[in-house]
């Protein structure tokens, strides 16, 4: 009850006379019944707004200890669904896609590193977890889901250009590479290393090419090998007759040597 | 309560700091935000010369913090049960007390 001061009313009880008076008669004393300060309420007043209070309808059990209902999943909103399908995008697309962790920086170095990766083809993309997570357990990317905590960036890129990405990663120490998802192989950050140490693919193949080539094109000197052996064999053996007879004629033995062939 | 990013820790008594994390595990969440927590501008600010560096593995070891102070001292901190609030509260206090400690010998020393 506020403010317990003397209630500036009272009623006083007039004796009943001839002539209807009113059974109580309000006396004023001080102030009039509207005021511009808080006035206190009458005792009789006060007591009914006692008696009268209001009494929120509690239930017997309290709803903590009943058993939870499920609430129902709220719809998604456009915005959600189109970050959705970007992403769905951005997987199906790109043929190398990395994740890295993002830490604070300062803006002018984030767009600095966006430029030099874009000239490399490869684009920066923020992501959300929330809309990653479901995105890639529905689709086969299923083991990248524990990359996706705290915050992240994604670079994509039509070509795998790891080793470009690797260096302009290296100058910038905010970032830190956790995976990479390439030609649909999931690779950790030694394998993505190893990857950008690989030589370029026409590399590998001309190699290949010319080790395959090797073999045959020994083949046929390998198969003259004989013959020539032999011929080399007598035309030292006609030197050394030419050089022993000097006098007899040379004829019968290259004849011999030529028909020998 | 209390939000990881609104700590703040005065990193001036720690030399470098190295946190070592296997990504496809999944215990490593609270490192990870930590890691972030630390790269904030505010906290860089304290101490230029701290460097923060990140090991990311992928052996399926544990993810740990190694801090390593001015003076020698060095703090482990294994996360894999640990929360990142619990994580930069440890890492504060014990340069706050550094802090002091510092104070307290430059006042005596003159």
């Amino acid at each position: 009850l506020p403010f317990p001061r003397v209630p500036a009313l009272s009623a006083a009880r007039v004796p009943l006379s001839a002539g209807w008076l009113p059974a109580l008669q309000f006396v004023r004393r001080g102030s009039k019944a509207v005021t511009r300060h808080w006035k206190a309420m009458h005792f009789q007043r006060q007591k009914l707004m006692a008696v009268t209070e209001y009494l929120a309808p509690r239930p017997a059990v309290p709803p903590r200890c009943l058993a939870r209902r499920r609430e129902t999943l709220e719809e998604d909103n456009g915005y959600a669904q189109l970050l959705r399908r970007q992403v769905e995008e951005v997987f199906r697309d790109n043929r190398m896609i990395a994740i890295c962790q993002f830490n604070s920086m300062p803006g002018e170095d984030v767009v600095l590193m966006r430029h030099y990766l874009r000239k490399h083809n490869i684009e920066v993309k923020f992501v959300l977890n929330e809309i990653v997570r479901p995105v890639l357990s529905q689709s086969k990317y299923k083991n990248l889901l524990p990359l996706f905590v705290a915050r992240n960036i994604l670079l994509v890129s039509r070509e795998a250009k790891a080793k470009e990405m690797l260096r302009v990663l290296r100058g910038v120490p905010q970032i830190n590479l956790l995976g990479a998802c390439i030609d649909d192989t999931i690779l950790s950050k030694q394998g993505v290393e190893n990857f950008a140490k690989l030589p370029l693919l026409e590399t590998v193949q001309g190699q290949t090419v010319g080790a395959l080539t090797l073999l045959p094109s020994q083949t046929s000197s390998l198969l003259q090998r004989g013959s020539a052996h032999l011929t080399a064999l007598l035309d030292q053996h006609i030197h050394r007759l030419q050089a022993g007879e000097t006098g007899s004629p040379a004829e019968p033995a290259p004849a011999q040597s030529s028909g020998a062939q | 309560k209390k939000m990881a990013s609104k700590i703040r820790v005065v990193l001036r008594p720690v030399k470098s700091i190295v946190v070592r994390f296997c990504p496809f595990e999944s215990n490593v969440e609270s490192t990870r935000k930590f890691l972030g927590c630390i790269n904030h501008k505010k906290i860089q600010a304290t101490n230029r010369n701290c460097e923060v560096t990140a090991d990311v593995r992928h052996d399926g070891s544990e993810p740990l913090v190694d801090v390593m102070f001015a003076d020698g001292e060095r703090l482990i901190m294994k996360g894999a049960n640990l929360t990142t609030i619990e994580m930069l509260t440890a890492l504060g206090s014990r340069c706050n007390a550094k802090e002091l400690k510092e104070e307290q010998k430059s006042k005596k020393s003159p």
